[in-house]
C-alpha cells in the first residue's frame, strides 16, 4: 500500500471514527495487547529499496520490506543493518521499528533507535509527515523519528525508513561455553567472560530449556559472537579461552536464538542492571521450567522469559517472579518488567496502559486524535 | 523588538517596574537576579557572534527546589523563558528577546556514579568535561564531545543533542542519555526514559532530547558511561589538494572501518590555527589535513592503522604521522577542538554553517563550496567531522562593512541550499535555533512542521519555553488559525512570532 492509499485509508477511518489495526507481514500480529479494530490496514506489499548509496553506509526502504530482503540487498555490498529482533526474519522493517523490537545485537549495535535516521509516516488524521533525514548526523527539528520509535502504529502508520548500515565484518564466528558444575562455579565463570576486556558483537546467556531448542546441548550456555577484522577476533578467542572452554558453534545458531519466540503465547522482558544480572544469573540459569526458554543479554541488562504452549500461567507467573525477585535482591526498583506478549485473556490483569502519563496521552491526541490507529495495543 | 507571547503581554509592564525580579529574589537570592540593562549585556549573545538580543532578566537558580520554584513563578505570571547552560550554543538557541533567562550552571552536582554499571546521574550545569575528567580514574568515559567539552554544560549538550568528534563511532547524545527528570514549563515535573535502559510506552526521553529548550529542561540526567578503550591511535594524514583528501575520507567510510573519529581540515583552517596559541604543528604549506583516530582492542587498532594509512598514501596523502604518546596525540586534538576560536584572528565576525551531506558527496560538495566563495570573494575556512558528513564550512569577516557582510550572507546561502540539493541536514549537531530556523521550510513539508508544532506544544501548551525557535510559527496550523481569527476581529495581533521574519542574516545587530 502506497504512501498515498495510507493517506487515503485513514482519511475514511478518520471521518467515520472506524479503528484500524496497522500491520506488517502479520508476523507478529500477537504481540502487545489486544486490539480493538475491525479493519486491518497492511504495508505488506509496499515493500523494496527507495534508496541505496553503498559508500553512505545508509539505505531508504519503505515499510513493508522484509528484513530478510534488506539482509539480501545489503549483503550484496558487503553490508547489513545489525538488527536481528526476536521472531521472524521474514517480519517487516516497519514492524521492527514500530515495535522497536531488538535482539542479542543490540548490546554492540544499539537499538532500533539508534540505526534510525529518519521516517515518513502518516499520523490519524491522515497527514503525510517526515522525521529526521537520510543522512547520519541530523538535529534538524524535533525528534519525530524516536518519537514513532516503539510507538506500537498508535501515533502513525510508518510508510518509510533510512537506516545506518555497517560494513559486514571480515570475521564473524560464534562460540559457545557451556556453564556446567555448581551454581557457584556457573557464576563465577559468567563474571569472568563478561568482566573481562573482551567486546563481542554478541553475548548471550541460555537456560537448559532454550539451549535445548537451539541444539547447543543439555546444560545452561554462554553464546558468544566475535566479529571485526582476523587480528581482533583472533586476540579474542585468545583470550576467551584463557578462562574458559570455548567451542565454535555455527553463526546460524543466532537465526534459531531468534526464533524461540516462535510459538511462544508468552513473551515477558525484565530490565534491570547489568551488575543485577551478573549476580543473579547463574541462579536464574539453573532453574530449568521445561517449555520455558530463558535467555540473559547482561550487558543490555535484559533477561526474557518466552514461554511455549503446554505452560500453565502459575509456572510462568512463578518463574517470572522468581527471576525478578533475584534481580531486585539489595534494592526495590531494581528491575522493570515489560510484557511483549500474553495470551489475550491474560492482558488486562496483568499489564495497564503503558501510555497513561497526561504526556503520552496528549501526544496521542495530537497524532490521533480520532483515536483509531490500533486502539488497545499500548492499553487504554 | 519586542514580540510577547500573547499571555505575557500584562506581565511584561509589571517586569519592567521588576516586582517579578523580586519574587525571583526571595527565591534564589538577591545576587543571582540580574536586572540592569548593564548586568544583562553578557547574556544577550552565545556562542554564535552575530545575533543579539537583550533578555529582560536573567535568574540563576543553585538547586533543583529553586528551579522549581523560578519555572512555577513564571508559570503563575504567563512570563516566557528561555533556559540557558554555558551559552556556548553555535545556533542563537539560547538568545533571550525581552524575556527571562534561567541560566542553569550553578546546579552543577554530580547526583551519583555507578562504576559497575556505568552510569551516573548529574545536574543540568555539570560542564561536559567535568563529568569526563571525574569518570576517567574509573576508567570510564562519556562519549559525546563537542568541541566546547571545556565549558559546555550536559543540560545544554540534552537540549541540542550534542555531537562532537567521537560521535562517528559512539553516537551523539541521543545515544548516551538514559533518563532525565524534567521540569516542564507548566512547573510539573516528569521522569522520562529509564535509568535501566529500556522501558515501554512512547520514547519521551528521544522526544525531549534535542527539543533546544522548547519543552522544558533537565533536573537531572543519567547518562551512560563506557570502559576508556584499551588503545587509541591517531594519525595526521596532509594533502596538497582538498580533493584528494575528500576522496580518502570516502574510501575510508567505504571500506567500512569506523574510526573513533575523522575530522577534516583545509588549508585556510590550518594557516589560522598554526598562527594562533593553539599551534599543534599541522603542515602550514598543507590544503588539507585528515585528523584520524582509532580506538578499541590492540590488534584489531594495529590491523585498522595500517589499512587507514594505506588508503590515505592511495588516495595522495604526502604524509601519515601517527602520534607517538598521549602528550602528541592531545597536541594535535587542542588545534582541531579550537579552530574556531583560533578564527577570531581573521576578523571580528564569524558565521557558522552546520550542514550534513551524504558522504560518497564530499568530493564534489568541497569542490562546489570552493567555487561558491570565489563567485562572493570570501575565505571559507572548512573544518569539520568528515567521517559522519558534517561540514562546518565558517566565514570570518566584519559585520560592521555592509557589502561584506551581504556578500558573506549570499554565499552560506548558496552553501547551505547545495548541501540541501544533496539530500542533506541543515543541521547536524548545532541545532536549528534562530539561525537556521528559515531554512526548515527547506527541508521539511508543512504538516512534517505542523507535527512538529504539535509535539511542542503537548509540552508547553503555552509556548513560553523558548518562544520564537526551531519552527517558524507560521508553520503551525492551530496557531495560525488562532491568528487568523483575531486578524480578523481587528484585534491586535500579538502572539509570538519568529525573532527574525525572515530568512535569518548573519549580520549582526
Amino acid at each position: 500500500m502506497s504512501t498515498e492509499a495510507v493517506v487515503s485509508t485513514i482519511k475514511e477511518s478518520a471521518a467515520i471514527h472506524a479503528p484500524l489495526r496497522v500491520a506488517g507481514r502479520s508476523t507478529w500480529l500477537d504481540a502487545g495487547r489486544p486490539v480493538r479494530a475491525d479493519k486491518t490496514i497492511s504495508l505488506h506489499d509496499d515493500s523494496g529499496v527507495v534508496s541505496y548509496v553503498p559508500g553512505d553506509l545508509t539505505l531508504t526502504v519503505r515499510a513493508g520490506t522484509p528484513l530478510s530482503e534488506i539482509e539480501r540487498v545489503t549483503a550484496e555490498h558487503e553490508q547489513w543493518l545489525p538488527l536481528d529482533p526476536y521472531g521472524s526474519a521474514e517480519g517487516t522493517i516497519g514492524a521492527t521499528i514500530a515495535t522497536a523490537s531488538a535482539g542479542p545485537l543490540a548490546s554492540s549495535f544499539g537499538l532500533p533507535r539508534d540505526l534510525l535516521l529518519g521516517l515518513e509516516f502518516v499520523t490519524g488524521r491522515g497527514d503525510v509527515v517526515r522525521g529526521g533525514g537520510k543522512v547520519v548526523k541530523n538535529v534538524a527539528g524535533f525528534d519525530l523519528s524516536r518519537l514513532l520509535t516503539g510507538a506500537w502504529g498508535t501515533l502513525g502508520v510508518i510508510t518509510e525508513v533510512t537506516l545506518r548500515l555497517y560494513a559486514v565484518p571480515a570475521v564473524d564466528r560464534t562460540f559457545t561455553v557451556v556453564l556446567d558444575g555448581s551454581e557457584r562455579e556457573m557464576a563465577s565463570l559468567i563474571r569472568g567472560i563478561i568482566t573481562s576486556p573482551l567486546a563481542p558483537y554478541a553475548l548471550l546467556l541460555l537456560n537448559p530449556s532454550a539451549a535445548r531448542a537451539v541444539g547447543l546441548g543439555e546444560h545452561p550456555v554462554c553464546l558468544v559472537r566475535f566479529g571485526g577484522n582476523d587480528a581482533v577476533v583472533q586476540a579474542q578467542i585468545n583470550a576467551l579461552s584463557q578462562i574458559a572452554r570455548p567451542k565454535e558453534t555455527e553463526t546460524a545458531v543466532w537465526l534459531r536464538v531468534r526464533e524461540l519466540d516462535g510459538n511462544a503465547h508468552t513473551t515477558i522482558r525484565v530490565v534491570s542492571l547489568p551488575q543485577r544480572f551478573l549476580a543473579a544469573s547463574a541462579r536464574i540459569l539453573g532453574e530449568d521450567v521445561p517449555g520455558i526458554h530463558t535467555s540473559i543479554d547482561p550487558r543490555r541488562g535484559v533477561l526474557r522469559l518466552i514461554v511455549g504452549a503446554g505452560v500453565g500461567d502459575s509456572d510462568v507467573g512463578i518463574s517470572a517472579i522468581g527471576a525478578s525477585g533475584d534481580l531486585q535482591k539489595n534494592g526495590a526498583d531494581a528491575s522493570d518488567v515489560i510484557f511483549e506478549k500474553l495470551p489475550a485473556e491474560v492482558w488486562r490483569e496483568v499489564s495497564p496502559s503503558v501510555v497513561s502519563d497526561d504526556l503520552s496521552r496528549g501526544i496521542k491526541r495530537a497524532f490521533d486524535p480520532h483515536h483509531i490507529l490500533n486502539p488497545g495495543i499500548l492499553g487504554d | 523588538m519586542t514580540q510577547p507571547t500573547p499571555a505575557s503581554t500584562p506581565a511584561h509592564s509589571s517586569l519592567a517596574r521588576s516586582p517579578v525580579a523580586e519574587r525571583m529574589a526571595e527565591i534564589v537570592g538577591e545576587r543571582h537576579v540580574l536586572n540592569r540593562p548593564s548586568e544583562l549585556l553578557v547574556y544577550n549573545s552565545d556562542g554564535l557572534p552575530g545575533y543579539r538580543r537583550q533578555p529582560k532578566l536573567a535568574v540563576f537558580p543553585g538547586t533543583r527546589e529553586e528551579t522549581i520554584a523560578v519555572v512555577r513563578l513564571l508559570a503563575e505570571e504567563g512570563l516566557s523563558f528561555v533556559p540557558r547552560g554555558a551559552g556556548t550554543g553555535l545556533s542563537g538557541g539560547a538568545l533571550a528577546d525581552d524575556i527571562v533567562v534561567v541560566g542553569l550552571h550553578r546546579l552543577k552536582k554530580i547526583i551519583s556514579l555507578d562504576i559497575e554499571n556505568r552510569r551516573a546521574t548529574v545536574e543540568p550545569g555539570v560542564v561536559n568535561l567535568r563529568l569526563n575528567k571525574f569518570v576517567a580514574p574509573h576508567g570510564l568515559l562519556y562519549a559525546p564531545d563537542p568541541s566546547s567539552e571545556a565549558a559546555c554544560t550536559i543540560g545544554g549538550n540534552v537540549a541540542e543533542n550534542a555531537g562532537g568528534p567521537h560521535c562517528l563511532k559512539y553516537g551523539v547524545t541521543l545515544n548516551h542519555v538514559l533518563a532525565m527528570t524534567v521540569l516542564l514549563p507548566s512547573g510539573d515535573v516528569v521522569e522520562l526514559g529509564s535509568k535501566l535502559g529500556e522501558r515501554d510506552g512512547y520514547d519521551l526521553r528521544g522526544a525531549f532530547i534535542g527539543s533546544e529548550g522548547c519543552f522544558g529542561l533537565a533536573l537531572d540526567i543519567t547518562v551512560k558511561l563506557m570502559p576508556r578503550p584499551q588503545t587509541v591511535r591517531t594519525l595526521l594524514a596532509d594533502f596538497m589538494s582538498v580533493d584528494a583528501a575528500a576522496h580518502v575520507t570516502s574510501a575510508i567510510i567505504a571500506s567500512g572501518i569506523v574510526p573513533a573519529a575523522l575530522e577534516f581540515m583545509d588549508g585556510p583552517t590550518i594557516r589560522v590555527v598554526e598562527d594562533s596559541i593553539y599551534a599543534a604543528g599541522y603542515p602550514r604549506d598543507a590544503e588539507a589535513i585528515l585528523l584520524i583516530e582509532l580506538d578499541g582492542l590492540e590488534a584489531g587498532v594495529s590491523a585498522d592503522l595500517e589499512a587507514v594509512r594505506r588508503i590515505c598514501l592511495d588516495g595522495g596523502a604526502r604524509n601519515v604521522k601517527v602520534a607517538r604518546d598521549d602528550a602528541e596525540r592531545m597536541k594535535l586534538w587542542q588545534g582541531r577542538k579550537k579552530a574556531f576560536g583560533a578564527m577570531g584572528r581573521l576578523a571580528p565576525h564569524l558565521i557558522v554553517q552546520d550542514a550534513v551531506i551524504p558522504r560518497t558527496r564530499l568530493p564534489e560538495i568541497l569542490d562546489t563550496i570552493h567555487r561558491i566563495s570565489e563567485k562572493y570573494g570570501v575565505v571559507v575556512c572548512n573544518v569539520f567531522h568528515a567521517g559522519d558528513g558534517n561540514l562546518h564550512p565558517n566565514i570570518a569577516y566584519s559585520a560592521d562593512d555592509p557589502a561584506e557582510s551581504e556578500r558573506v550572507h549570499k554565499a552560506m546561502t548558496e552553501i547551505m541550499q547545495t548541501c540541501i540539493d544533496a539530500g542533506g541536514s541543515i543541521t547536524g549537531e548545532h541545532g536549528v535555533g534562530l539561525d537556521k530556523m528559515g531554512y526548515m521550510e527547506s527541508i521539511f513539508s508543512d504538516s512534517s512542521l505542523n507535527a512538529m508544532c504539535e509535539l511542542r506544544g503537548v509540552f508547553d501548551p503555552e509556548r513560553r519555553s523558548n518562544p520564537g525557535k526551531v519552527v517558524p510559527i507560521h508553520a503551525c496550523k492551530e496557531w495560525n488559525a488562532v491568528s487568523g481569527d483575531r486578524l480578523r476581529m481587528g484585534a491586535a495581533r500579538s502572539e509570538p512570532r519568529p525573532l527574525e521574519a525572515d530568512p535569518p542574516r548573519p549580520s549582526a545587530q
